[in-house]
């Protein structure tokens, strides 16, 4: 009996009791027409779009990105899932604006000085936008300009990506140029990035895969970890 | 002596030749224009002198010097279909392949990025009215059957037929879009197989003129595609055996029917779950065996599980290893992929990928040199291997 009212005690019953099975899963399964039609009827029925956000929608895309980095699923599910999800965030979206909600934060990604594929970026993109960020993805082949650009703008993190070894040391100059910046901070990621190079270039973070990143840019923002 | 075309044909049948098999000069094999040049002043070796004799436009990579292959000692040469049906963009630095996918330059042509899809909005019902590349076209191979003859005839090399950029997937991927065709591939399973029907049938097309012209002449086909990642495949074994599988099977048997020639498959990334796949899709060797990625690190473990009936050909990691290494660490990483692959034939030595300018010139030196050295005795190498100083295990 004590064990069981220890147990209840560390459930937050509200949250487990709110989550949207339905959409949940519509979202984990990337059915998209399903999402949008519980999220249209979630809207018509005045429901707390902010609530369905924070409870179902981001944890469902968590999900996914949790299986994406053990294996379970591969990257034409973790976009299908992505798109989904956007087609609810579509609909709620005017509404966060007039409710004034606001993104956790803004964040920029880029791929220095151009790489062949960008795929791993993108998908870094997707993440973090359905963990709550606002994206500001400037693209491949960018120079420190264009990080600061995107900081003038409002990006709080910069996220950095290369694949080639080539263009991994392109990351150092943009991680000098911001090291006297407190406020900005440099997160790093690419399949030739390690923890080794993240602390060598004063990186403020690295990144190991696109479910990883949102976890790196929570840290260094400051941000509770995230939990279902 | 063995020549190289003899060790070839016993390295194939997983017999033991007299000397290691040592490639460089290919798609996804050569060296980029700066490393190049960089080469040439470490060697000062004025005879070098393609640096602007541009092989790959992505990678910019360059054809190297005959004097160079020779002084390094590789055994074999390459045949290169021509760029056809190449638009220079004028609206920046840049082209267009005879795929239509833009590409555009990076760095001051340091290299080239894809930069569009042409069939972003395409659908099954319009597909066919995209510009396709002509597979007909006589410029695409002229002048090939004159360069493959008389290196057939007058040497001993292994004579290869480099690659048609690009693979099945991987110019479904491009012309599509990534995002979009990875999507396609789950969502629009009809799109993406019109998509990749109608990529099959070109390259089967092309490719039975290139047999023609240089069939008789080679030993080795290319092919390249892309399937992994860093430490995942980029689409489940399911969809892969679904949708890609037998396209990909279609366009090696079809090769196989033209001539008597060993395939060899390209695919970066940690593909291990999918070689048993390879082997029924009748590829001969596989390429490049990416010792920095998930699953395929223990080479001597593939070799046991596999080496009876694949051959390997690479496994020099140009990623991490041979960037960084010292020549001790270097050393070892050479011995060890050797002992581990090239003891009972089926190895063919080889750097990953291209090698980037990232590179120390020393280091391509030793790799070349050593590899020779090194491949005289491999099963003499287990000390070496088993006490030297493992870059990978410095991580």
């Amino acid at each position: 009996m004590r064990f069981v009212a220890l147990w209840a005690s560390l459930i937050d019953w509200e949250k487990l009791m709110s989550i949207n099975d339905e959409l949940y899963d519509a979202i984990v399964f990337g059915e998209r027409e399903t999402v949008v039609e519980i999220v249209q009827k979630a809207v018509e029925n005045n429901e707390d779009v902010i609530e369905l956000l924070n409870v179902t929608m981001i944890p469902a895309l968590r999900e996914v990105g949790e299986q994406f980095s053990t294996g379970e699923v591969f990257v034409p599910e973790m976009l299908v899932s992505a798109r989904a999800m956007q087609g609810g965030i579509d609909i709620i979206e005017p509404l966060l604006a007039k409710s004034g909600h606001k993104p956790l934060a803004k964040v920029c990604i880029g791929s220095v000085k151009g790489d062949l594929h960008d795929i791993g970026k993108n998908l870094v993109a997707i993440m973090l936008k359905g963990s709550g960020f606002e994206v500001d993805d400037i693209g491949v082949d960018c120079q420190i300009d264009d990080f600061d650009a995107a900081v003038e703008r409002g990006a709080q993190v910069v996220c950095l990506s290369a694949l080639l070894s080539t263009t991994r040391d392109a990351m150092r100059p943009v991680a000098d140029h911001f090291s006297d910046r407190d406020e900005v901070k440099v997160i790093v990621g690419g399949a030739v990035i390690t923890q080794e190079f993240a602390d060598e270039i004063g990186a403020d973070g690295f990144g190991l895969d696109a479910s990883d990143a949102v976890r790196v840019v929570r840290d260094c923002l400051g941000l509770d970890a995230a939990t279902a | 002596m063995m020549t190289p075309r003899e060790c070839f044909h016993a390295a194939m049948n997983h017999e033991q030749p007299d000397r290691l098999l040592i490639d460089m000069g290919k798609h996804i094999g050569s060296i980029h224009r700066q490393a190049y040049v960089a080469l040439r002043e470490h060697l000062g070796d004025d005879s070098m002198v393609n640096e602007k004799k541009i092989l790959d436009r992505m990678a910019q990579t360059v054809v190297p010097d005959e004097s160079l292959l020779q002084r390094f000692d590789i055994d074999f040469r390459w045949i290169l279909p021509n760029w056809v049906q190449v638009t220079e963009r004028d609206d920046v630095p840049g082209y267009v392949d005879m795929w239509g996918v833009p590409y555009k330059a990076a760095g001051n042509w340091d290299h080239c990025v894809v930069d569009g899809a042409p069939l972003r909005e395409a659908t099954v019902d319009n597909i066919n009215d995209f510009q396709w590349p002509d597979p007909q076209d006589p410029e695409q191979f002229r002048g090939l059957r004159e360069k493959a003859k008389p290196l057939f005839e007058n040497t001993d090399y292994v004579i290869g037929a480099d690659a048609i950029k690009a693979g099945v997937f991987m110019n479904a991927l491009q012309m599509r879009g990534y995002d979009q065709f990875f999507m396609d591939l789950v969502i629009d399973k009809p799109f993406a197989e019109a998509l990749m029907d109608k990529i099959l049938a070109t390259l089967k097309e092309m490719w039975s003129r290139y047999m023609e012209e240089v069939g008789p002449y080679v030993q080795i086909v290319y092919l390249t595609d892309d399937l992994g990642s860093q430490s995942s495949l980029l689409i489940s074994p399911k969809l892969f055996r679904e949708m890609l599988k037998p396209r990909i099977k279609e366009l090696h048997d079809h090769i196989k029917s033209l001539a008597d020639v060993k395939l060899m498959f390209h695919t970066d990334g940690a593909v291990l779950p999918l070689i048993d796949d390879f082997l029924d899709m009748n590829v001969d060797i596989l390429n490049p065996v990416q010792t920095s990625v998930t699953g395929l690190e223990d080479t001597l473990a593939l070799n046991e599980k596999y080496g009876d009936r694949l051959c390997f050909h690479g496994a020099i990691d140009v990623q991490q290893m041979l960037p960084n290494a010292t020549t001790e660490e270097l050393e070892q990483e050479i011995a060890c992929r050797i002992y581990d692959l090239g003891r009972n034939g089926g190895y063919i030595l080889a750097p990953c990928h291209n090698i980037g300018h990232d590179i120390p010139p020393e280091n391509v030196v030793t790799l070349f040199e050593k590899a020779r050295q090194l491949g005289r005795d491999p099963a003499g190498l287990k000390s070496l291997v088993e006490t030297g100083t493992s870059y990978f295990r410095r991580q």
